[in-house]
């Protein structure tokens, strides 16, 4: 079968197509992958030649209570966006997951906010938030509440914009569960409705185990986007107040951009690299183990 | 029995509709005090139609945003940066997708497993690296960066293709063997013509992508003129932070294109990315 396929195209075919995705993978991935690997060990403010450190960076980021908060900010987001988006993702899915009349619409309506950028997302939020003439401020106060400072308060801030981030991205978590449903196989439901099952013994002990892949597979994809989260904070907070908000993303930009500190951004780049590499690792172990792929 | 079935239904609806009123309502809120004065905006009302809506100057803040604060600039320049990239990518990444779904050679397992793994890889990660060859390049305040890297190094919409080529039959493929066609025309007679949805859901895709992209524009564009639709915004946010009327107006301008695609295209776009996992 393999054999005469071989002799279809010419030995170097395959690299001519492949020049611009090699060239591409090069230039713009690995080089500077190994590139911001050596940088994390120097001292560089882009002009001139790089100073090696050795650890320094890594040390003085260890003894830093900024790094440290920046950390914490980073996986508190990141836990915050993954349980929230796959649990709303879900719900959407099951509330939607149903032959009706214009049910595409409404899925389309949900999906919207996927679609849009994360800077207008994060002005019509900001505003919608914003302290005494935001929509939610006024509406709480004419029942009488005093609406907190939903992004002005440091240990809101996050919460506020980790929500934001769920409600803009649920609509797509919800088309991936969706699309774990049609590999249900619905005779096995039927078989439990047969049997009596009520509509919640139904779903978590028939409907639910049966999405495992599913489950999986949405998972890694959201703890892979709960790291890419940079735009929206831009827009919302700009990592404040008092560094509530930044992030390891952020703090890659801000020290790499805004102080120029190089050779420090880069050390910070890898310890998300590290992260992300964790998480893939894991993903790919337990994949092997568990779950089949569905994609 | 029929009765409680259709009270659930009835339950399910109207729990759907306040689920995507919540969806949409921010973009209504948007739109709506788009059409509203300065003045208006801070009002201690919660609701009431905005100042301009349905007056003779209703369209004086998209008037206004478009001319005095061109607009109309930074959206071409979004449409012609988001244009070219997408084209670069789907065809750049529908040339590998064809490689890797029906070619065998040495090496082809390593390289896609390769371009999966830079998949994970944040941004961030290579953006400074990145940085310095733009500056190297002299690439720095022109569109470039935006559109080179993107074109290039597209590894969703390869595995998106390869997976879509791979459903094509052999037969196709032995069909042109036997024709006596090279490997260009087999790719470009049989399988280009073959794949017509995907590659437009690709390109919709990475035009919405690169539309959205805030930190490459940020970095690489400082001349005003040459600023995308959405990097005028955040530029427009920090200098006028309280002209909430107008930051709106700008907002609604930015996501237009988009919405009018999204309602274009929406079967393509969310089915597209569920079979790859990229997303607008």
């Amino acid at each position: 079968m393999k054999e005469h396929r071989l002799r279809w195209h010419g030995k170097y075919t395959p690299w001519l197509f492949l020049i611009p995705t090699i060239v591409g993978l090069l230039v713009f991935k690995l080089i500077p992958i190994f590139t911001a690997f050596y940088l994390s060990f120097t001292r560089w403010n882009l002009i001139g030649t790089p100073e090696f450190v050795g650890l320094g960076n890594f040390k003085e980021a260890l003894h830093s209570t900024h790094f440290m908060q920046t950390i914490y900010n980073t996986f508190g987001f990141s836990i915050l966006y993954i349980i929230g988006s796959m649990v709303v993702g879900l719900f959407l899915a099951v509330l939607i997951n149903k032959k009706m009349k214009g049910i595409s619409f409404f899925r389309a309506l949900i999906y919207l906010p996927v679609v849009t950028s994360s800077v207008a997302v994060g002005i019509v939020w900001n505003w919608i938030l914003g302290p005494n003439v935001g929509l939610i401020a006024k509406l709480l106060l004419s029942i009488g509440i005093n609406a907190p400072y939903w992004l002005g308060d440091t240990s809101l801030a996050l919460k506020t914009v980790a929500s934001v981030q769920v409600w803009k991205m649920s609509g797509y978590y919800m088309v991936l569960f969706l699309a774990g449903f049609q590999a249900i196989d619905y005779q096995v439901i039927e078989a439990s409705v047969v049997d009596g099952a009520n509509s919640f013994q139904r779903f978590f002990k028939v409907t639910f185990p049966m999405l495992g892949p599913t489950t999986f597979f949405v998972l890694s994809v959201s703890i892979i986007d709960s790291f890419k989260n940079f735009e929206l904070i831009y827009a919302m907070t700009k990592g404040g107040p008092q560094n509530s908000t930044n992030t390891l993303v952020y703090d890659v930009y801000l020290n790499g951009f805004q102080f120029f500190r190089i050779g420090y951004a880069s050390s910070l780049s890898m310890v998300l690299l590290l992260f992300v590499g964790i998480f893939t690792a894991i993903n790919f172990y337990i994949k092997k183990k568990w779950a089949q792929p569905l994609y | 029995m029929i009765e409680n079935y259709r009270k659930n239904n009835i339950i399910r609806l109207i729990i759907i509709l306040m689920v995507s009123l919540i969806a949409v309502f921010p973009f209504f809120w948007m739109l709506q005090n788009s059409f509203n004065t300065e003045q208006n905006i801070f009002s201690k009302k919660i609701l009431g139609l905005p100042e301009l809506l349905f007056k003779k100057n209703m369209f004086e803040n998209y008037i206004m945003v478009i001319k005095d604060y061109n607009f109309g600039r930074y959206t071409l320049n979004s449409l012609f940066v988001s244009g070219l990239a997408a084209t670069g990518q789907i065809i750049v990444c529908s040339l590998a997708g064809f490689v890797f779904a029906k070619m065998n050679f040495k090496g082809s397992k390593i390289l896609f497993f390769l371009l999966l793994l830079t998949l994970m890889v944040p941004v961030q990660v290579t953006i400074i690296p990145e940085y310095y060859i733009m500056m190297k390049l002299n690439w720095l305040d022109t569109f470039l960066p935006l559109i080179v890297p993107s074109f290039l190094s597209g590894a969703l919409g390869t595995f998106m293709l390869k997976e879509y080529y791979d459903m094509i039959p052999n037969s196709l493929l032995d069909a042109g063997i036997i024709d006596g066609a090279s490997a260009g025309r087999i790719y470009f007679n049989i399988f280009v013509p073959q794949s017509g949805a995907p590659i437009a859901t690709l390109f919709i895709i990475a035009f919405m992508n690169n539309w959205n992209d805030l930190l490459r524009p940020m970095l690489y564009l400082s001349k005003e003129k040459l600023q995308t639709v959405t990097l005028a915004l955040t530029q427009f946010q920090s200098q006028y932070s309280s002209r909430w009327n107008l930051l709106l107006t700008g907002s609604v301008l930015s996501i237009l294109p988009l919405i009018a695609l999204f309602i274009f295209a929406q079967k393509y776009i969310i089915e597209g990315s569920v079979n790859s996992g990229i997303k607008g």
